[in-house]
């Protein structure tokens, strides 16, 4: 498998009041195309911390990230925007749409920063949107008019919108209910399906169960890796197979 | 209290920013209520007083050609109206002489030339020595304190002082005040000159330049208008060769303090825009913390803080600024005073120092506590309906977002420029602040170029004289055809016109100029008369527009004048406008003239016209070689206009450029305040944006060019307002001096400069101030919240 991103002796430290907390300590990891990479660990362990030291979002405090032959980590913030825009697409857990956009609006201004055709950039909008059952009904809607399910849907309409290398998701379902956390699940399982590369951090085990590779952070480090294969819904014993692992590192 | 006190402090520690702005714009409030009081409270009664310490009386009544000392006559002439009087003696006639030692221009100015024993032992309206040498004994004069002020004379200097064609070079000995005779608005200049000068000017001059000077106090309930108009009659029916002009006290004050006032009614005016500011930034500044603060809003009533608590907090951490700011400006203000008492001096001829008013101190901070006392209370209501658990859980809303006027999929705009205008939408408040105030500042510097183009650049002289021309010379009638002749047999003049005036009055109480033309149909300035035509009949006249609305008169109604003992009732074929003479003035032919005076009587003045101003100077000289001394005047007509504007030079420029700096300074202050207040309230979006891939310089653009469209609209349409409305103000302030239809030169590339300079520089300081969305940071934004 091709690896779109390899991380070199990654860290990062935080100085609180003079005391350093070291929130990622020399990790080396690889992550696929194609695969839907789960980050799994514990309130604290830098799950969120390693996904947007991943992206760029983030810098590093030493060691290196390179996503896809490009070290980022020596990239200017804007080098680092331009570098976003081409290849990585985000889903918040707050979903963090633009109050003052419609939904449309909201996926398109980051669709034409690929795409500078007002009517091609607009149709993949549209074309996106549905995919992830946002209908025409709800596109001139602002986000404060949506059900969460709906506003996290188009966040993830936003992320897919440029067909980026990679979709960071950061708890996408962790604000939502359980029926809604499905739909957004469903949305980002069908983008995988479709050749979508997706690294998500969640700390929920029925999120983790979309993935097809499992990742255990643990103070700081990567403590545990697990290979799942693909998704199917129903399997049981991809799910004990999961309750094992994550068992093993001490869920 | 202390609770209050508290939360101020925090408001203060987290508005740091917006505070500075907004004590910024008090400062500049307070300066200039404060420069504006001061002018208003001080410089009247400065003169006032110098009147009085002057012993000034009420008017003075000069008598010209009266020939010799003639104290019986001038006793019978006062009669019964005066408690007192006194009598001076002096020379007094039209001579061009100079005012400026700068740029050396000589204007036409009426002279009071007087020996010291003359000048400094009246016994009313005295004249006082401001600063002498007495060590220069010969040849030597003093001159009115306003040639030291504005004409930048000195001690020592030569004065050039003429009579006729006669010229002597002089030692400025010392500088005079005096009530009367010490600025160009009051029309005459008295000079002390050395007594063998003066006794050679007596010599040369014979009786005809011999003039009495006589200031007076009236009795109670006696008329000044209807005394004057007496005293000037008698003295034409005494003697048909002299005549009388009253200038009363009131006259002569306001003329000499008019430009001071001016000069305070347009910082008052600027002043009114930056108060009008401070209230949105304030109502503004009030908006953005309610938004920004819910939660803490929510937080602090649910542990107890009462609406009361935290709207008190507000006003106090804003009224501290205002006493602070306001404090700070007025000591500002004693400043930048001196700067300002320069050009108010330079017009007022007297000794002026600025000192500490406490009237105009206080009611400057004043001003500003209480504006910003009820623009804070009137902001802050909002508060008290603000429920705890709502405001903890953010739900009050406050945007409605129904209608998406900038669809990105049907903008005709770039995605950069597209967003800028979804931010513009979004902030209408705001951009509707930054439109009222840049078109209001537009205005304003559109007034002041205005003033500057017509007073100093290209003075509009066909508002501001009565006839146009390129020089003219004056000589005795009887040697009246010999100087036509002289002029018509010169290649390069053209057009020549004889004119001369005379004092008459209507009304039995209003003294008029009478100007005659021979021909006023050969008038260069026919724009003089803005409606109907200018006399053609010995019947007709045209009259002074102002006192034509005044006094209900309309074109075709009649109009009686007496002049001596003669009377005549005149049709009014057309209106004209003019400052001088308190706008009573009229134009009628000389057969018109005739039926009421006997016009061999008046000195005639002969304009005309050349191509160049060296064409004129050598006309001039011309005239002075050949006629000799049977010329007694000459004009060169742009040298004089040069030189009489020569004050308001100064003051329009002075104008031009506090306004256009003033008004930059207050839209530079309100883009920093909201671009401030802007990015704090979107900087979740500035962390999405970011994060989706937006750079920080395409966030910068966004966020200035949010603002270019109402500062762009507004500051064309402004343009455009102000290049159409600013005659009519000038015309609603210009009304009062006698301009009834100002057609004042705006100068297109002067309105496009100024609108271009205001939009490249807001979009520049913009740019400049958007760069805080540099340090906003997505992760920081998005992750850390």
């Amino acid at each position: 498998m091709n690896e779109i991103i390899k991380t070199n002796k990654l860290c990062k430290t935080f100085s609180n009041g003079g005391v350093q907390q070291h929130v990622l300590r020399n990790i080396d990891l690889n992550i696929y195309e194609g695969d839907f990479t789960v980050i799994m660990g514990a309130s604290g362990a830098g799950k969120s911390t390693l996904l947007y030291a991943l992206s760029g979002m983030d810098k590093p405090t030493l060691g290196e990230v390179v996503f896809a032959g490009e070290t980022i980590t020596k990239k200017s913030p804007d080098e680092l925007a331009v570098f976003r825009r081409k290849n990585c697409g985000f889903v918040f857990q707050q979903t963090y749409l633009v109050d003052s956009m419609s939904v449309l609006d909201n996926v398109l201004a980051a669709g034409l920063l690929t795409e500078k055709n007002k009517k091609v950039a607009a149709a993949k909008a549209k074309e996106i949107l549905k995919s992830v059952d946002i209908e025409e009904g709800l596109w001139e809607k602002f986000p404060t008019q949506l059900s969460g399910g709906e506003a996290q849907r188009v966040g993830i309409a936003r992320a897919l919108v440029n067909k980026p290398r990679l979709v960071f998701a950061d708890e996408p379902t962790g604000a939502l209910n359980s029926k809604t956390g499905k739909d957004v699940l469903d949305a980002l399982t069908k983008a995988n399906n479709e050749g979508q590369s997706i690294v998500m951090v969640t700390h929920d085990i029925t999120s983790a169960r979309r993935g097809n590779r499992i990742l255990y952070v643990k103070d700081g480090e990567i403590a545990g890796k697990l290979d799942l294969g693909k998704y199917v819904s129903g399997d049981k014993e991809r799910h004990l197979k999961l309750r094992d692992f994550l068992g093993g590192m001490g869920w | 209290m202390t609770k209050e006190l508290l939360l101020a402090k925090s408001h203060f520690r987290k508005n740091k920013g917006t505070t500075v702005g907004i004590f910024l714009l008090m400062l500049i409030a307070a300066s200039l209520l404060s420069i504006s009081m001061v002018l208003f409270t001080d410089v009247y009664p400065t003169a006032q007083r110098s009147a009085d310490r002057l012993d000034s009386g009420d008017g003075v009544i000069k008598i010209y050609n009266i020939g010799e000392k003639d104290e019986e006559f001038i006793k019978e002439l006062m009669g019964d109206d005066v408690v007192r009087y006194g009598t001076s003696y002096a020379l007094s006639y039209n001579s061009e002489g100079t005012i400026s030692n700068t740029d050396g221009a000589e204007v036409v100015i009426n002279v009071l030339v007087e020996n010291a024993e003359e000048a400094f032992n009246k016994t009313m309206a005295r004249t006082e020595i401001i600063s002498e040498d007495t060590s220069i004994t010969d040849n030597y004069i003093y001159l009115p304190y306003q040639l030291h002020t504005s004409g930048g004379f000195e001690i020592g200097d030569t004065y050039n002082l003429k009579l006729s064609v006669k010229k002597y070079d002089l030692k400025v000995r010392g500088f005079l005040e005096n009530t009367y005779y010490g600025c160009n608005n009051s029309g005459c200049y008295e000079m002390v000159v050395s007594d063998n000068v003066y006794d050679e000017l007596m010599e040369l001059s014979g009786e005809t330049n011999y003039c009495a000077a006589v200031p007076y106090e009236l009795k109670d309930g006696v008329m000044q208008s209807r005394f004057a108009t007496r005293v000037s009659n008698d003295v034409i029916t005494h003697d048909f060769t002299m005549s009388a002009m009253n200038v009363s006290l009131s006259d002569i004050i306001m003329s000499r303090t008019f430009m001071s006032l001016i000069i305070a009614v347009s910082f008052l005016t600027v002043n009114i825009i930056v108060m009008a500011v401070i209230t949105m930034m304030i109502a503004n500044s009030i908006s953005n913390y309610v938004r920004e603060n819910m939660k803490t809003i929510g937080a602090l009533k649910a542990i107890g803080y009462t609406g009361k608590n935290i709207k008190a907090s507000l006003l106090l951490m804003f009224i501290g600024i205002a006493v602070i700011a306001s404090i700070a400006g007025v000591a500002l203000s004693y400043a930048a005073l001196p700067t300002v008492a320069k050009v108010v001096v330079a017009q007022m001829g007297l000794a002026y120092n600025t000192s500490f008013s406490v009237i105009a101190s206080v009611v400057a901070i004043v001003l500003v506590v209480i504006l910003t006392f009820m623009a804070t209370m009137i902001s802050v209501r909002k508060i008290n309906k603000i429920v705890p658990i709502v405001a903890l859980r953010e739900g009050v809303e406050s945007h409605n977002f129904k209608r998406n006027p900038v669809k990105l999929e049907k903008s005709i705009f770039g995605l950069d420029m597209s967003l800028a205008l979804k931010t513009l939408f979004s902030n209408l408040k705001q951009n509707i602040i930054t439109f009222v105030v840049t078109a209001f500042l537009i205005f304003l510097c559109v007034i002041s170029l205005l003033m500057y183009e017509n007073f100093n650049r290209n003075p509009n002289l066909k508002l501001m004289a009565l006839e146009i021309c390129s020089g003219g010379i004056a000589v005795e009638y009887e040697n009246a055809d010999e100087a036509y002749d002289l002029l018509a047999s010169m290649p390069e003049v053209s057009n020549i016109r004889k004119t001369y005036d005379f004092r008459a009055f209507t009304n039995d109480e209003d003294i008029f100029i009478i100007n005659v033309f021979e021909d006023p149909s050969k008038m260069d300035n026919t724009d003089v008369c803005y409606k109907g035509r200018l006399p053609s009949h010995d019947n007709e006249l045209c009259l002074s527009g102002k006192y034509a609305k005044n006094n209900g008169l309309d074109i075709g109604d009649e109009i009686k004048f007496e002049y001596a003992d003669k009377s005549y009732t005149y049709i009014i074929t057309g209106f004209i406008q003019t400052t001088n003479n308190g706008a009573r003035e009229c134009i009628m032919s000389e057969a018109a003239a005739r039926n009421i005076a006997d016009v061999e009587n008046f000195m005639p003045f002969y304009l005309f016209d050349t191509e160049t101003e060296e064409q004129t100077v050598k006309v001039l000289e011309d005239c002075e070689s050949k006629l000799g001394d049977k010329l007694m005047n000459t004009v060169n007509f742009y040298q004089n206009v040069e030189g009489s504007l020569a004050t308001f030079k100064g003051i329009a420029t002075l104008m031009l450029v506090l306004v256009c700096f003033i008004s930059g300074a207050v839209i530079l202050l309100v883009l920093y305040l909201l671009i401030r207040s802007l990015i704090f309230s979107k900087r979740r979006d500035y962390g999405i944006y970011k994060a989706i891939g937006y750079t920080s310089k395409s966030l910068v653009f966004q966020t200035a060019a949010s603002f270019m469209p109402s500062i762009i609209v507004s500051t064309i349409l402004g343009s455009v307002a102000s290049y159409f409305l600013a005659n009519p103000y000038m015309q609603l302030i210009m009304i009062n001096f006698g301009l009834m239809k100002c057609t004042f030169t705006i100068p297109i590339s002067g309105v496009i400069i100024i609108a271009a300079t205001m939009i490249v520089v807001s979009f520049l300081f913009a740019i400049f101030e958007s760069r805080r969305v540099k340090k906003i940071e997505a992760y920081n934004m998005l992750v850390a919240e």
